[in-house]
């Protein structure tokens, strides 16, 4: 896997991808294609949105005509489907890898066309002309690399896969689509990309770079990008080809699936802002923990994003399934630049709490509730192997059930590493601490060990070695807050019925994941159980 | 002596025991001191020791002395014989004994619990290493019984394979101020055990030698439990590697001592011994991976290393060793032999360095010539030590510009310099008036006229090798002048006979190891000589000296002290001789009878009765019965190693026996391959669970010296 890809994938995951249940924005293929304007592939993303002449019609019908094969999408959640379940699993490793296939060779592509222009600086100083739309070109392709290579790296969250797949056409159509029309190369861009600006909402460096994009390429001619774009449907033919021969082996790819959310909150941020730059936004303790912060007026239903809350609206009556209604609520506002919002922990002496002296703020909503999880909260995720490690954010316990049993170095503070040399170098660190040789274990994971006698005499799950790992040393203090039973009957009991109804319900994906995992811990039931305590 | 000859084998004390604290030399000469004692006992007599164990008079000047008294008595009696009578006639010296005693060697398992509640008043040493069949169990119950050794500081389990961590844990918990602990060569010793020792928290000396499992982590154990550490051995601990070291270095700040021989250590490793700003000698024989960069890691160094030793690193030049003292100004040993054998110009150099301080230098197997001997001997003027052994090139030229400006020198070695004649011999002795040790083995071209210099003019000289010089009697006259001599080796030089060792005899009576191996022209009356005059002899060879009978064996017999005897292949001895050894030297710890064919199982009936210590014995090869063997191996309480090849007479089921008789406290065994097929396998495993280590040899039989 490209590192590269991997890291866009996080950056993404950082900008709280709040992945729509919108259907793409299908163009028509008849459109002229001054229209493909990389500029329109931001729409409903960056707030400068000031291209009136694309008006997308966002319709769902449309999008129903590339999806002959049953597939879910959360705007059909309220009709049941048979194969739903599968469906919302379903993810296609080939299709990833076509992706990154067409943009290999599009990458390609670009290279040649720079070296070409290279080799003409020296002789044809004279035809400016042509240097500028050559440069025009490259510029276009760059930004369609960058747009399909988020999409692409966006479709690995499992957060998002679901509508992903539907607004993806599926693999398998790909490689049957594409021999069909010679502009199809076009086709998957204009699709994905329409895609990605609804990805990434928060004005994140992605936005901004496709911005920088945009401004550049604002005044290109659509004749050169219609070269360049029947180049993609020339080099999809070879695409598919690729494709066929990789039968099977996109599967290695399914690991990254969980590189969702892990590193986004607690890490360095590496941004400097000045502290009136920007807007500083604090959650209260209920509103992080709340599971659901979209609520439906008339039937009480939550959901944790707006716009699965829009086409849940849709079922209550016509007035919403207009356009206006369906569109995202604060797209007017955006014409003005909005201030960078950044977020604060509402509990008092933590570092990403506004008041202390070295704050650091948050920067999503999703950093948030993860930074506030993780510090602040019961660890009630324990791990179903070692029976030792606790987590409350259940990616992380995800991530740990991964390496669960093969860390075979172990420290005496109960921290476990899958390497000696880093045993080691965490002995070398610590005053006191001491490898644990293996006939030992028994006395450590019993109560001999002072991480343990903690544990113990707290009656709940010490964040010490939690803390020893390191990832969480920013961290001034190490309280185990019951904020979770603080906030108890903050719902309505709407919300239980509501879970119940939605089976599809996102909420419920990460338990029902879980369960599908080979670590399955939890049966069904629980993770009901998990979903009814987070909403307390 | 006072009486101790006149003591019965069956004496409760069977365990010896010596005094580490060096007592005052007493002033009384012998036959005052005798008096004394004369005094102190009213009804002693030399000859009937045996009744003393009745109680004391009532009217005996010993009930009216007070406890600290007798101390003081004790104090003053030099002789540990003496010590020992007092002991065993007073139960006022008993008591006393037990309040200044600091130090105890525990020769039997039997002994240890009263030994340890009789002396852990004041004991500050425990050597239990020569103590058999000691396991978890045994040494528990000891120190449960002793109700704690408060003050111990030093503790030896060299050898002790039956040891694990559950002893340890109980022997260190009783010892709260335990400083300096020895398990080499307990080849069982592995993590756990290290993980013990770790508790004890202010130990500052540790010897794991050849603790074979011992890992990364039990070092690392030891290290963050032991931070105050100064001396580390872990010399072929082969399963540490640089991740051990390193975190060693960076926990223990103070170690001083560092022996890393044998391991498989990179440069990585340097990088992190070159933080230790204390490191004062640092070993790293036959680290074959370290090579002259890792080297240049000590470059930086704090002028704290005195001692360096990388011989046997055959990717060391003495290139590295010139980053080494740039580093480290106060070197006083640098030993690099059989390192890449070329003496470098800079490292010539750089000796004038440290002239003022360097005072060892081997540079064994290098190629070297006069005028690197010239460079050495103008910067290196307080040289005390020089070793060459078997380099290419030495000549009498090279010894001569060494030693004119080395009159310090008091160890030459001049091991297999084939070219050394006498000439080079009469320069040391010229120059070098306080020479000590003089080894020359295979220096074939020496003879009388070099030896009679050196025995005229170096009256210091306590060791000298001579094996395979092809000396004669006169030579031995010459050297018989150096009347210190302690050691002596003269094997494989046929033209001596009687009559050099009987100059010996008469003039080196302070002689302990006398080495004759192959002296075929050595008879009986040579052996009287040394016993009658080398009355502190301890250790003697007499390898094949073919000429020598049970009448060379009853002149030893009376060698009170001899530890270890060697007469392989003597075809002439027989049980009489045995007997009489046996019953005469009874310090006999080792013995080796291998090829005496005459050797049969009276001899082993003698060595069973009389022979307590013996701790290893070779009787390969003798004509020795199941009857024999059994009485040996299930009565020698001490016997830990013993070698029984080919014993044609002795049947599967009188090994099985013997050794079963024996299983518990066997530490060494050596057999024949093909019985590994016959002994019951439970016997085998019971042998492996204690730490007895088989060697199974497949040789053919072949009689014959």
């Amino acid at each position: 896997m490209d590192p590269k890809l991997r890291i866009s994938s996080e950056a993404l995951a950082k900008s709280s991808c709040q992945m729509m249940g919108d259907p793409s924005r299908n163009f028509n293929l008849g459109q002229p294609f001054i229209q493909f304007n990389p500029t329109n592939l931001c729409y409903g993303g960056g707030p400068e949105q000031t291209f009136p002449e694309f008006t997308p019609t966002p319709d769902t019908e449309t999008h129903g005509l590339y999806q002959p094969e049953p597939q879910v999408n959360s705007a059909n959640q309220f009709k049941p489907s048979p194969n739903v379940d599968t469906a919302i699993l379903d993810w296609d490793p080939r299709l990833i890898l076509s992706n990154l296939s067409f943009l290999e060779q599009k990458i390609h592509q670009v290279q040649a066309i720079v070296q070409s222009i290279i080799n003409q600086e020296g002789r044809l100083s004279n035809r400016a002309n042509e240097m500028v739309a050559q440069q025009q070109l490259v510029t276009a392709d760059l930004t369609s690399i960058i747009i399909q290579l988020i999409s692409t790296a966006g479709s690995l969250l499992p957060s998002i896969k679901n509508t992903l797949v539907s607004t993806n056409p599926s693999a398998s159509r790909l490689g049957s689509v594409i021999g069909a029309t010679p502009s199809f190369g076009l086709n998957v861009s204009q699709q994905q990309n329409a895609v990605v600006p609804m990805e990434v909402p928060k004005a994140s460096a992605c936005d901004k770079l496709i911005d920088n994009l945009n401004t550049n390429s604002c005044g290109k001619e659509g004749s050169e990008l219609i070269k360049g774009l029947h180049g993609y449907g020339n080099e999809d033919v070879e695409l598919i080809k690729c494709v066929k021969s990789c039968d099977g082996e996109g599967t290695e790819l399914a690991p990254l699936e969980d590189h969702d959310v892990k590193d986004s909150d607690d890490g360095v941020d590496g941004e400097n802002l000045p502290p009136g730059s920007y807007e500083l936004l604090q959650l209260e303790k209920e509103e992080i923990l709340a599971p659901h912060t979209h609520f439906c007026v008339i039937c009480g239903k939550g959901f944790k994003r707006d716009a699965n809350l829009r086409m849940h609206m849709r079922g209550h009556g016509d007035e919403y399934k207009t356009p206006a209604a369906l569109a995202k609520p604060n797209k007017e506002l955006t014409s003005e630049p909005a201030l960078i919002k950044r977020y604060s922990c509402p509990f008092v002496g933590c570092k990403r709490n506004k008041e202390h002296k070295k704050f650091q703020p948050l920067k999503t909503i999703l950093c948030v509730k993860n930074h506030f999880k993780r510090s602040h909260c019961d660890k009630s995720y324990t791990c179903s192997r070692c029976n030792t490690k606790k987590f409350s954010v259940i990616a992380d316990l995800k991530t740990h059930e991964k390496h669960c049993g093969r860390d075979k170095w172990l420290c005496s503070c109960g921290t476990t590493f899958s390497r000696k040399d880093k045993l080691f170098g965490h002995v070398a660190l610590f005053q006191g601490h001491t490898p644990v040789l293996a006939v030992d274990d028994a006395k450590v994971s019993g109560t001999s060990d002072q991480a343990r006698a903690n544990e113990v005499m707290n009656g709940m799950v010490g964040t010490l070695e939690y803390n020893f790992a390191g990832s969480n040393l920013d961290d001034v203090q190490n309280l185990n807050i019951k904020g979770v039973d603080s906030g108890r009957g903050c719902f309505s009991p709407m919300n239980f019925d509501a879970c119940n109804f939605g089976g599809l319900d996102e909420f419920l994906r990460p338990a029902s994941e879980v369960s599908e995992s080979p670590f399955s811990f939890l049966p069904f039931g629980s993770s009901n159980l998990i979903q009814g305590s987070g909403q307390n | 002596m006072l009486c101790s000859a006149g003591i019965p084998a069956s004496t409760p004390s069977s365990a010896s025991s010596t005094p580490s604290s060096p007592s005052p030399t007493s002033s009384l000469s012998r036959p005052e001191k005798r008096r004394k004692t004369a005094a102190l006992f009213p009804n002693y007599s030399p000859g009937k020791v045996t009744t003393m164990r009745n109680p004391q008079p009532s009217d005996s000047i010993l009930t009216v002395l007070p406890v600290d008294l007798l101390v003081q008595i004790l104090d003053r009696l030099p002789d540990t014989g003496d010590r020992k009578s007092c002991r065993l006639v007073s139960r006022g010296f008993l008591r006393a004994e037990a309040l200044r005693r600091r130090a105890l060697r525990v020769l039997r398992r039997e002994a240890l619990p009263s030994l340890l509640r009789r002396y852990s008043f004041a004991l500050e040493s425990l050597d239990l290493s020569p103590c058999p069949a000691l396991d978890d169990a045994a040494l528990a119950a000891a120190v449960h019984t002793s109700g704690g050794l408060r003050t111990l500081k030093t503790l030896c389990l060299a050898r002790a394979t039956g040891i694990g961590w559950r002893g340890l844990e109980a022997l260190l918990a009783a010892c709260p101020r335990l400083e300096a602990v020895d398990l080499s060569y307990c080849v069982g010793v592995g993590d756990r055990e290290a993980a013990a020792l770790a508790a004890a928290g202010g130990l500052r000396e540790v010897r794991l030698d050849k603790c074979l499992g011992i890992t990364d982590v039990g070092l690392a154990k030891l290290a963050v439990g032991c931070p105050v550490i100064e001396t580390l051995g872990i010399k072929w601990c082969m399963e540490i590697s640089d991740l051990g070291i390193d975190l060693l270095s960076k926990k223990c700040r103070d170690l001083k001592v560092l022996d890393l021989s044998y391991l498989k250590v990179t440069n990585f490793c340097l990088q992190s011994i070159s933080c230790l700003g204390k490191l004062e000698d640092l070993t790293m024989v036959g680290c074959s991976q370290i090579s002259d960069e890792g080297l240049r890691f000590l470059k930086n160094g704090s002028n704290s290393l005195r001692s360096i030793d990388v011989s046997r690193c055959s990717n060391v030049s003495t290139l590295g060793l010139v980053s080494v003292i740039e580093g480290h100004k106060c070197l006083q040993k640098i030993n690099a032999g059989d390192c890449f054998p070329e003496l470098v110009p800079p490292f010539l150099t750089m000796l004038g360095d440290i002239r003022h301080t360097l005072k060892v230098l081997k540079i064994d197997g290098f190629h070297v010539s006069a005028s690197s001997f010239w460079i050495i001997g103008m910067d290196c003027k307080h040289l005390e030590e020089i070793g060459l052994a078997k380099c290419k090139g030495v000549t009498d030229q090279c010894i001569s510009e060494l030693v004119t400006h080395c009159p310090g020198l008091r160890t030459v070695d001049l091991t297999c310099c084939h070219l050394v004649t006498d000439n080079a011999l009469i320069a040391i002795a010229d120059h070098c008036k306080r020479l000590e040790c003089l080894l020359s083995e295979s220096c074939s071209l020496i003879s009388e006229k070099g030896l009679d210099r050196i025995g005229t003019c170096c009256s210091d000289l306590k060791e000298v090798d001579l094996t395979d010089c092809h000396i004669n009697d006169t030579a031995l006259k010459c050297l018989s002048r150096c009347s210190e001599l302690t050691m002596l080796k003269l094997g494989l030089c046929p033209n001596i006979s009687d009559k050099g060792l009987f100059h010996i005899g008469s003039n080196c009576r302070k002689l302990l190891e006398l080495d004759l191996y192959r002296c075929t022209g050595a008879t009986d009356g040579g052996l009287a000589a040394i016993a009658a005059g080398c009355k502190n002899l301890k250790k003697l060879n007499m390898c094949y000296c073919t000429q020598i009978t049970d009448e060379g064996l009853k002149h030893l017999s009376c060698l009170k002290e001899l530890l270890d005897l060697e007469m392989r292949g003597l075809v002439h001895i027989t049980s009489a001789g045995i007997a009489a050894i046996a019953f005469g030297c009874r310090s006999l710890v080792e013995l080796d009878v291998k090829r005496c064919y005459s050797v049969d199982d009276a001899s082993l009936w003698a060595l069973a009765q009389y022979s307590k210590n013996l701790r290893q014995i070779n009787i390969s090869y003798c004509p020795v019965t199941d009857m024999g063997l059994c009485k040996l191996l299930g009565t020698l309480r001490c016997l830990q190693d013993a070698k029984l090849v080919h014993l044609m007479r002795v049947s599967i089921e009188g090994y099985e026996l013997a050794l079963r008789a024996s299983w518990d406290r066997l530490k060494k065994l050596k057999l024949l391959g093909g019985l590994r097929h016959f002994l019951s396998p439970g016997l085998l495993q019971m042998l492996k669970a204690r730490g007895c280590r088989i060697r199974w040899v497949d040789k053919p039989l072949v009689l014959g010296v």
